[in-house]
C-alpha cells in the first residue's frame, strides 16, 4: 500500500456515521466479550486488589469481627522474621534446580534427542512426557510416595540395592531430591514442546549446511541448533520462573512443607499455609496475603516485562473486516 | 441499479488506500476497477460490500445512501479470488445459503438453486462437498452463490486470478455473458488489463487511491489522459522518449536523441495549445512504429523476443534508449542490426513531463 | 527433519538414552497398573493377583460419600468446566481475532498477560471473593474459579484458530446474509471444529483432575470430588492399603488414560497451540 500521509483538512465529505451502526459497534462486541470480561473482573481484578488490601488487615481467625487496619506491619513481619531467610533459602533451592535440572534442562535434553531419532519414535517419546502432566496430581504423587518407599515396597530401593546403597525413605532421607525429581517429571514438557517446534522451525539448508561443512552432531548442536533457539530458551526460562514461584501443589501433595518443620516449604505454600490451612489452628488471613501479595506484584510486573520483551503485540494483524 | 461514489475515501492509519473517489456507474454496465496491487482496487470493492467502512465519502446504491448499511441489507452478490466457499456445506446448501437466511420456503429455494446451477453447468454437482470440485467449478458454485440471491449489484474481485489460463479464458466469456444477459450492474476488480479491457463496459484505473481514469477499452487506448494510464495500459507497454516540442513554420515538431519528427496538423495543434514548456514526453506504442528503410528514427536491434504471430523487437537509440517495436514474424533482421524506424504519426502521444498529463486529450 | 546425522548406532544410543530417561514414569506408571490388582507389590514386582482392590466400586469407603455420588460431582465439574470454557473462549476468541473494536489490542494484551500471570497466587483472595458471593463450599463456586482461571489459555487458543480461517469465507457469509453472531455460530464454529474438539478434552481433562481448587474451596461431603477423596484416603490409609489406593488411583485414572491413548496427536497439537506464538 502506497505510503501518502494524510493531507489535513481536505475538504472531503464527512459523513457521520448513524446512531445505528454506533450502537452496533458497542453491543456486538460486548455482546462476545462480555462474559470473559465479567469472570476476570471476579476471579483475576478484584482478586488482585483483595491481595493487597487483605494483606493490609490483621485478619485472621481471632479478628474476624473487629478487622482493622495495620498499614504495612504484615510486611514488616515478614521482612523480620527469621522463618523469612528459611522460606526463601528453600524456594531458590525449589525454583533454581526444578528450572535449571528439568524445565530447561532436561526439556533440552529430550527435544534434541527426539529430533535426532526417526520421528515417529520421537514423538512417542514426547508424547508420553506429556502423560504426567495430564495425570491428576494426587495420583501423581502416590506414585512418587511408592517410587521412594522405603524397603521392601520402594521401587528406588529395588534398583539401587543391588549397588550396596542402604533402602530408606527417600522422601524423608532426600526430600528436596524427590519433590524436585517430581515437579521437574511434570515441568519438563513445556520446555520440551517449545524447543522442539523451535527446532522443527529451523531451516534444514542450515542444518544440511553444518552437515556439509563438516560439522559432527554435537558441534551442529553447539553451533546451529543452540544459538538458533536461543530466545525460546530465554522464554522458558523467564515462563517457567514465575510458574514455579507461585506453584505448590506438588509440594503440598508430597510433603507439605516438611518433613519436619519448613524441611521443604516454599514462599507460596508458606503463605496458602498461613492464610488458608487452618492446620494451626490459627488462620493468619492478613499475613498470608501479605505473602501471597509480593508473589502477585512480582507475576504482574514480571508478566507485562514478557509482553514488551517478546514483543506480544507484534504478532496481532487488524482484522479484516471492520462491519459489526 | 445505477451506484454512485461520491468522494470515497479510506485511510487505514495514516496509509490512504482509497482518496477522494468519485465515480458513477450505470446501471447494468459491467464497470472494471483496474491497476496495479495495492492501488485500492479492492479496498474499493470492500467498501461497496459493506465490509469495509469509509472514512469518509458517500456510496449511494440507486436513491438509497448505504454508508451504514450492513452487507447483509445491501442485496449484493460478490465472488471471490478464493471462491470463499463453506467447506462444511454441500454445493447445493452453499447455493441456497442465501435463500436460508432469507427464510425463503424450502421449495422455492430448491427450484431456484436447481436454476441457477443449471445455468452455471453444475447442477450435477449439487450433492458433493467444495473440496471434491475443481477450481473452475468451485468458481461457478460461487458465481452460483452470488447469483441465486438476484442481487442488484454483482462485485467480482479478481475471481480468474487462481484459474489456469485457459480456463480463465472460458470463464471470462461466460462471465461477460451472463452479465450481459442478466443485466445486473457489474464491478469486477482486477489487476490484469486484458481482462479489464476484454469484458468492461468501462474501465476506472487507479493508482495509490487515486483515479486516475475513467473510460471505455478504446478511450483508454487511444486516448490515454496521462502518462500512467498510457504507460499501464497496453502490453507490451508504450514506448516514451524524452524530447522538445517546437513550432517551427506554423508545424509542431518534435525532436529528441536521435530522431525528429513533424507532428500531423491536428495533433500539433493541440499539443502547441496545450503544452506549457518546450520538454515534453513522446509516447508511441510498439505496434505503432513499423521497420521501415525510410524511417525518420535509426536503432540497432538490441534483443528480438518472439512471441508466436509476431516478434518484439527491443531497439536501442544512439543514446541508449530501448524502444519496443511489434512487427510480423519473418522480418529477417539479427541482433546488432542497424534498421531504420517508421512512427506511425497519428498515433503519437505526448505528455507534460511534470504534470504528467496528457497534451492531447485533457 | 528427514536425513539426521549420525548412523544406525548413534540413533540407537540416543534411543536408550532416552528411554533410560524415562524410565522413572515408565516404571511409576507400570506399577500403578499392577499394584491396583495385585495383593501387594515389592517395588515393581507384584504378588497375587487380586480383584479385592476393586471392592470400593460395590463397598464403598467408610465414612466416604457414595464413590457413585464423587465420581458424578468430579464429572459435573470437568464437563461443566470444559463447556463454560470452550463456549466463552470461542466467543472471546473470535470477537480478539476477527473484530474490529476499540480496546481490542488492550484486551488481546490483558489475555496474554494473564495468560503467563500465576494465578494460584490470587487462591487466597479468591477465597473471599467466593465467601462474599455465597459460593464457598459449593461446586457452582469451585466451577467458575477453574473456568475462569483457564479462560485466558484458552480464549487465546481459540483465537489461534480463527486467525487460520479464510476472511473471504466470512466476508461472503455477511454478504450472504448472516450478522456478525449468525457467521461464528454456522460458519466458523463448524470450521474450527478439531479446534474445539481439541479445547474440549484439553479442558475436560484439566478439569477432571483439578486438585487445589475443590481442596480449598469445599468442604462438605457432598462436594467431594474424586482428588479430594484420593487426597483424603492418603491420610487415612498411608502405608497401610495401597492396593485399594492404586485402585482408586487408576479408577480416577481412566478417562485420562483413554484421551491419552487415543488423542495423542490432538494432545501435542493442543500443548503446541496453547504456546504457539510466544516462542518469537
Amino acid at each position: 500500500m502506497a505510503q501518502q500521509t494524510v493531507v489535513a483538512e481536505r475538504a472531503a465529505l464527512q459523513v457521520e456515521p448513524s446512531w445505528r451502526a454506533r450502537l452496533r459497534a458497542i453491543t456486538t462486541p460486548a455482546f462476545f466479550i462480555g462474559p470473559a470480561l465479567l469472570l476476570i473482573l471476579i476471579f483475576f481484578f478484584i482478586p488482585v486488589i483483595l491481595t493487597i488490601l487483605i494483606s493490609l488487615t490483621d485478619m485472621s481467625v481471632a479478628t474476624i469481627s473487629d478487622i482493622n487496619f495495620v498499614g504495612l506491619k504484615n510486611y514488616e513481619r515478614i521482612w523480620r522474621s527469621r522463618t523469612t531467610m528459611k522460606i526463601l533459602k528453600n524456594t531458590f533451592i525449589y525454583v533454581g534446580f526444578t528450572l535449571t535440572l528439568f524445565n530447561v534442562g532436561m526439556a533440552l535434553i529430550l527435544s534434541l534427542i527426539t529430533t535426532h531419532i526417526p520421528e515417529r519414535v520421537g514423538t512417542t517419546f514426547r508424547t508420553f512426557w506429556l502423560l504426567p502432566r495430564i495425570t491428576p496430581s494426587v495420583i501423581y504423587a502416590i506414585m512418587w510416595t511408592w517410587f521412594t518407599a522405603d524397603a521392601p515396597y520402594g521401587i528406588v530401593n529395588q534398583f539401587l540395592s543391588p549397588f550396596g546403597i542402604t533402602p530408606k525413605n527417600w522422601l524423608n532421607a532426600q526430600p528436596w531430591l524427590v519433590v524436585i525429581a517430581a515437579n521437574g517429571f511434570v515441568g519438563t514438557s513445556f520446555g520440551m514442546i517449545i524447543f522442539t517446534s523451535a527446532i522443527h522451525a529451523i531451516p534444514v539448508d542450515y542444518l544440511r549446511a553444518a552437515l556439509v561443512d563438516g560439522a559432527s552432531t554435537l558441534q551442529r548442536i553447539r553451533y546451529v541448533i543452540l544459538p538458533m533457539i536461543r530466545w525460546p530458551i530465554l522464554f522458558v526460562v523467564t515462563y517457567q520462573t514465575l510458574s514455579l514461584l507461585a506453584s505448590f501443589e506438588y509440594i503440598l501433595l508430597l510433603t507439605d512443607g516438611g518433613p519436619g518443620f519448613y524441611t521443604t516449604e516454599v514462599w507460596s505454600l508458606y503463605a496458602y499455609h498461613r492464610a488458608l490451612s487452618n492446620y494451626f489452628g490459627n488462620v493468619q488471613f492478613g499475613f498470608g496475603a501479605a505473602l501471597a501479595a509480593i508473589l502477585v506484584i512480582i507475576g504482574v510486573i514480571a508478566s507485562v516485562v514478557y509482553l514488551r520483551v517478546f514483543r506480544f503485540s507484534e504478532m496481532v494483524a487488524e482484522p479484516k473486516i471492520e462491519v459489526l | 441499479m445505477e451506484v454512485r461514489l461520491e468522494r470515497l475515501s479510506k485511510h487505514f492509519g495514516s496509509v490512504v488506500a482509497v482518496d477522494d473517489l468519485t465515480l458513477h456507474i450505470k446501471s447494468g454496465e459491467f464497470v472494471a476497477l483496474l491497476g496495479p496491487s495495492g492501488c485500492g482496487k479492492t479496498t474499493t470493492l470492500l467498501m461497496l460490500a459493506g465490509i469495509y467502512r469509509p472514512t469518509g465519502g458517500e456510496i449511494w446504491f440507486g436513491d438509497r445512501l448505504v454508508n451504514d448499511v450492513l452487507p447483509k441489507d445491501r442485496n449484493i452478490g460478490m465472488v471471490f479470488q478464493s471462491y470463499a466457499l463453506y467447506p462444511h456445506m454441500t454445493v447445493f446448501e452453499n447455493i441456497t445459503f442465501p435463500l436460508k437466511l432469507k427464510k425463503v420456503p424450502k421449495e422455492v429455494m430448491r427450484e431456484k438453486a436447481q436454476r441457477v446451477a443449471d445455468m452455471m453447468q453444475i447442477g450435477h454437482l449439487m450433492d458433493r462437498r467444495p473440496a471434491q470440485l475443481s477450481g473452475g467449478q468451485q468458481q461457478r458454485v460461487a458465481l452460483a452463490r452470488a447469483l441465486v440471491k438476484e442481487p442488484d449489484i454483482l462485485l467480482f474481485d479478481e475471481p480468474l486470478s487462481n484459474l489456469d489460463a485457459k480456463l480463465r479464458l472460458t470463464m471470462r466469456g461466460e462471465i461477460k455473458r451472463l452479465q450481459h444477459d442478466l443485466d445486473i450492474t457489474s464491478i469486477y476488480v482486477t489487476h490484469d488489463q486484458v481482462e479489464a479491457m476484454t469484458m468492461a463496459d468501462r474501465i476506472a484505473v487507479l493508482r495509490d487511491g487515486r483515479l486516475q481514469a475513467f473510460a471505455t477499452p478504446d478511450e483508454l487506448y487511444n486516448r490515454p489522459r496521462n502518462l500512467f494510464v498510457a504507460g499501464f495500459i497496453g502490453s507490451p507497454p508504450m514506448n516514451f522518449l524524452n524530447a522538445r516540442l517546437t513550432a517551427q513554420n506554423g508545424q509542431a515538431i518534435v525532436e529528441g536523441n536521435g530522431f525528429r519528427i513533424t507532428l500531423p496538423e491536428d495533433l500539433g495543434r493541440k499539443a502547441l495549445s496545450q503544452a506549457q514548456r518546450e520538454e515534453v514526453i513522446y509516447g508511441i506504442r510498439p505496434e505503432h512504429i513499423r521497420l521501415d528503410p525510410d524511417g525518420e528514427v535509426e536503432a540497432e536491434i538490441y534483443v528480438i523476443e518472439p512471441l508466436g504471430r509476431e516478434d518484439l523487437l527491443d531497439c536501442r537509440l544512439p543514446d541508449g534508449t530501448l524502444l519496443g517495436v511489434l512487427v510480423p514474424s519473418g522480418h529477417g533482421v539479427k541482433i546488432g542490426e542497424k534498421v531504420r524506424l517508421k512512427f506511425q504519426l497519428d498515433h503519437s502521444q505526448l505528455f507534460d513531463p511534470h504534470t504528467e498529463q496528457s497534451l492531447l486529450w485533457n | 527433519m528427514a536425513e539426521h546425522a549420525g548412523s544406525r548406532i548413534g540413533q540407537i544410543i540416543l534411543g536408550i538414552i532416552v528411554l533410560l530417561l524415562s524410565m522413572p514414569l515408565l516404571v511409576m506408571y507400570i506399577w500403578l497398573v499392577e499394584s491396583a490388582f495385585s495383593q501387594i507389590t515389592y517395588g515393581i514386582i507384584p504378588q497375587g493377583f487380586t480383584l479385592s482392590n476393586w471392592r470400593f466400586l460395590w463397598e464403598g469407603f467408610t465414612n466416604m460419600p457414595s464413590i457413585w455420588r464423587i465420581t458424578w460431582n468430579t464429572l459435573v465439574f470437568a464437563v461443566v468446566v470444559a463447556t463454560i470454557e470452550v463456549f466463552i473462549a470461542s466467543l472471546t476468541g473470535y470477537a480478539l481475532s476477527r473484530m474490529k473494536f476499540p480496546g481490542r489490542r488492550m484486551f488481546l494484551s490483558l489475555t496474554l498477560v494473564l495468560h503467563a500471570f500465576p494465578a494460584v497466587t490470587l487462591l487466597i483472595a479468591i477465597f473471599y471473593v467466593l465467601l462474599v458471593l455465597g459460593l464457598y463450599d459449593t461446586l457452582v463456586g469451585v466451577i467458575m474459579v477453574k473456568a475462569a482461571l483457564e479462560l485466558p489459555l484458552g480464549v487465546w487458543i481459540m483465537k489461534g484458530f480463527f486467525d487460520n480461517i479464510s476472511w473471504d469465507m466470512e466476508m461472503s457469509a455477511l454478504i450472504d446474509g448472516c450478522s456478525r453472531l449468525r457467521t461464528w455460530w454456522e460458519i466458523l464454529l463448524p470450521n474450527i471444529r478439531p479446534g474445539i474438539a481439541a479445547l474440549s478434552i484439553f479442558a475436560f481433562l484439566s478439569g477432571w483432575s483439578e486438585f487445589l481448587l475443590p481442596y480449598i474451596y469445599t468442604s462438605s461431603f457432598e462436594n467431594f470430588t474424586l482428588s479430594v477423596l484420593l487426597r483424603r484416603l492418603v491420610g487415612d490409609f498411608r502405608f497401610v492399603d495401597y492396593g485399594l489406593l492404586t485402585a482408586t488411583g487408576l479408577y480416577y485414572m481412566m478417562p485420562v488414560l483413554l484421551f491419552f491413548i487415543f488423542t495423542q496427536e490432538y494432545l501435542l497439537n493442543i500443548y503446541a497451540g496453547g504456546t504457539k506464538g510466544t516462542t518469537v
